[in-house]
């Protein structure tokens, strides 16, 4: 294997959402940048429309990832049994590993986080074994940044619903259309005397920044869009970074390690690539900068982080005071599906999100936190088939074949993602034993959530079902929460920001505790994961981030 | 190949139980026969010796039963042994590490996968399972996305 060394201004682990935000920023204000990322950077073409293989049912593999056996992990279960794990599977909670991270194929849903959502401790109190804390920065702190996000990336969304959240700004794209059963379940919300309005989606609902409209397909999350509707970081300020030319994107190439001297200044990586960016020999290179941003997801920073231990670091990078990898938190997804009434049939237009209410985010009685509920996306036939058919219904035969004839159209689910309260005892750390393609420790997951999660979970799975039984649905079911480890594609919490060093293991903007040139933006910033989707979250704090670091060149 | 004869006979009879054809084609005439016969080939490899094995303990559970091999018992007594099998109501003794009640219902899985997945996964032939139940993914023929 050779060597081969390079110098930057800045380097930038992970062209994910976060990657690719603070890519742009830095490059557009001059700065050299070099963006590693372990995927390819793949076209729409590369993307298989596979309803087996993609990121909402990954079966047997998915549709983004490159060498998948070079890559794994290991998954402790409650009873502590472990075993090695690989990216389609479920215990893996994997995002996706690709440019554009999981905003290559992601759901879009574009949510700004509650104000109450950033003083949780405050609002409700630390339960006994959790890490509830507030985060060092308030809504207001955040919200220049959401709405630059908004902007900059695309968010359609009504400005005039979303006051729960309050903006200076509307969005640059009108909302998704109504649909028929979005109609529907309006109904249902106002006799139960509730808010229900369009959500925010970060999709072109008209040709904006220089991209196609939605073409409302049928195959949305978990695929590549075929107008290029869909907005991300791999289509927004990554070409954007491209296109000053201060900016080197080399794919697969994974970063081994973070280069520390003994004053604790990052002064570069070790990573591996392609000789050539088709070979398949990979060599080990060394690369130099001023900067260092880690934005690999909430699990592979962890992992970085800890597999950078030094002398002076034995315990790994920013680890002082044992918060990396802990705090490991995603959001609690209670589903309840339904039936429309008979002759009324979903049209199905895509992508199919098209109501939510943030009814129940705060304030409800005896429970900490909360979430938003909405509808969900187009059903793809094998997911309904999985899914959504009524739970008596018999699996095979004539009558399970009639069903999916006649029932097909008149499905209807809702559900939402609930606050978590995190356990310092969900974790990441390294595996003593497995290693990846490269020889490297993996990431190992151990722990659940918190119990309180559970509690809260189960209100809001109560008040979906309410929400479908007061819209008239014929039929509701759903099944009980159980305790576990929750993190997946809204993966969060193994890097928190924290204004004392001894809480967390970033200032307030980012910057790692003790390593002054060492920056995340990824989803491992988050104290806590709100009760919404936390993609816009992440950019706002990349947004903020990369100002922050741009404002001292 | 993952079968050998008589279990791939037993194989098709049992999807065309599991999703029989009745106004629409079925499991058989859509081609997920074929498609089961891929993954356990591919991605499921090391599934398939348990799977034909399966498959074997099958015809001798129906001649436990009913004196005759699955493929040539009449549907309603096939659909009674499928019953049971889902209960883990057997006649003949089936191994611990893939009781009868996991090898239906991990069949049941993947005819419906065939059937109901892509048509290119090839187990869904024409979409014809998509025709009965009204879904078409409506994807542009000419996409512009890079
Ligand atoms: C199917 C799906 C639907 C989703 N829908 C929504 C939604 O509707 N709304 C929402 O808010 N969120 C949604 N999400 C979640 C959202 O995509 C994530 O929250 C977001 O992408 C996380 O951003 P990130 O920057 O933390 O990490 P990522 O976007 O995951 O980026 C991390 C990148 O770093 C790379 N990387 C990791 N380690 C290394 C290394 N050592 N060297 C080099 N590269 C490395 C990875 O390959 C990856 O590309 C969805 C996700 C999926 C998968
Ligand atoms: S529904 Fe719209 S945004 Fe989603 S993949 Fe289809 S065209 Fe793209």
């Amino acid at each position: 294997m050779s060597s081969v060394t390079s110098n930057y201004d800045v380097i930038i682990v992970g062209a994910g959402l976060g990657g690719g935000i603070v890519a742009g920023v830095l490059a557009e204000a001059g700065q050299r940048v070099l963006l590693l990322e372990r995927g390819r950077d793949l076209r729409y073409r590369d993307i298989p429309s596979d309803h087996l293989r993609h990121h909402r049912l990954s079966l047997y593999g998915d549709n983004t990832t490159h060498a998948p056996d070079g890559h794994p992990r290991v998954f402790v279960d409650p009873q502590g049994r472990s075993r090695t794990v690989f990216p389609h599977e479920a215990d893996y909670h994997n995002n996706a590993l690709t440019v554009g991270g999981g905003s290559r194929i992601w759901g879009m849903q574009a949510w700004r986080f509650h104000p109450d959502d950033f003083r949780m401790a405050t609002r409700y109190g630390r339960p006994p074994g959790s890490s509830l804390a507030d985060w060092p920065i308030s809504y207001a702190d955040l919200a220049p940044f959401y709405e630059r996000a908004e902007h900059e990336i695309g968010v359609a969304g009504d400005h005039t619903a979303t006051d729960y959240a309050p903006r200076d700004r509307a969005f640059p794209l009108p909302p998704v259309p109504a649909t028929p059963t979005g109609t529907w379940l309006a109904r249902g919300a106002a006799t139960l005397g509730w808010n229900a309005f369009t959500p925010p989606l970060a999709v072109n609902t008209k040709p904006y920044l220089g991209r196609d409209g939605c073409v409302q397909c049928r195959q949305c999350i978990g695929f590549a869009c075929p107008s290029d509707a869909r907005n991300g970081s791999h289509n927004t300020l990554l070409p954007r970074a491209l296109a000053t030319g201060g900016c080197t994107l080399i794919t697969r190439a994974q970063v081994a390690r973070i280069l520390t001297d003994a004053s604790g200044r990052a002064h570069g990586v070790e990573y591996f690539a392609p000789t050539t960016p088709d070979s398949d020999q990979t060599e080990r290179r060394t690369a130099h900068a001023a900067t260092i941003i880690l934005a690999g997801g909430a699990i592979e920073t962890a992992r970085l982080l800890l597999l950078s231990a030094s002398a002076q670091h034995p315990r790994g990078l920013g680890n002082h005071s044992d918060h990396v990898g802990r705090h490991l938190q995603g959001h609690y997804y209670p589903v309840v599906s339904g039936l429309l009434p008979v002759g009324f049939q979903n049209p199905n237009l895509g992508p199919g999100v098209s109501i939510a209410t943030t009814q129940f985010n705060h304030g409800n009685p005896g429970i900490i936190g909360g979430a938003m509920l909405a509808n969900d996306f187009v059903k793809l036939p094998i997911i309904f088939w999985r899914s959504h058919l009524p739970p008596d219904l018999p699996r095979w035969g004539q009558a399970n074949k009639k069903a999916m004839r006649e029932l097909y159209l008149r499905g209807i689910d809702l559900r939402g993602p609930v606050q978590e309260i995190p356990s310092p005892d969900s974790r990441v750390t390294l595996d003593p034993h497995v290693r990846d393609h490269f020889g490297l420790p993996v990431a190992r997951l151990s722990g659940t959530t918190h119990p309180e999660t559970v509690r809260t979970a189960e209100f809001i799975r109560a008040r979906a079902e309410d929400w479908l039984r007061a819209a008239g649905a014929e039929r509701v079911w759903s099944s009980p929460m159980d305790l576990r480890l929750s993190a997946s594609q809204h993966q969060a919490g193994t890097a928190r920001l924290a204004a004392d060093p001894r809480e967390g293991v970033t200032d307030p903007f980012g910057r790692v505790h003790g390593h002054d040139n060492l920056w995340i933006t990824d989803g491992s910033l988050h104290v806590t994961n709100g009760g919404f989707n936390p993609a816009l979250t992440i950019m706002a704090l990349a947004f903020r981030a990369a100002t922050k670091i741009a404002a001292k060149f | 190949m993952p079968l050998n004869q008589p279990q791939l006979d037993t194989l098709r009879a049992l999807l065309d139980r599991l999703i029989p054809e009745d106004e629409f084609p079925g499991a058989l005439a859509a081609g997920t026969d074929k498609f089961i016969i891929k993954l356990l080939t591919h991605d499921c490899a090391a599934e398939a010796p348990k799977i034909a094995q399966s498959l074997t303990q099958l015809d001798a559970e129906a001649i436990a039963c009913h004196d005759h091999p699955f493929v040539t018992l009449p549907i309603a007594a096939q659909d009674t042994l499928i019953s049971a099998l889902e209960h883990n109501r057997t006649a003949t003794v089936w191994p611990v590490t893939f009781p009868a009640g996991v090898f239906i219902n991990r069949l049941i899985d993947l005819a419906a996968e065939g059937f109901y997945a892509d048509p290119q996964n090839g187990g869904n032939r024409d979409g014809t399972s998509w025709r009965m139940i009204g879904y078409d993914p409506l994807l542009p023929a000419r996409p512009s996305a890079p």
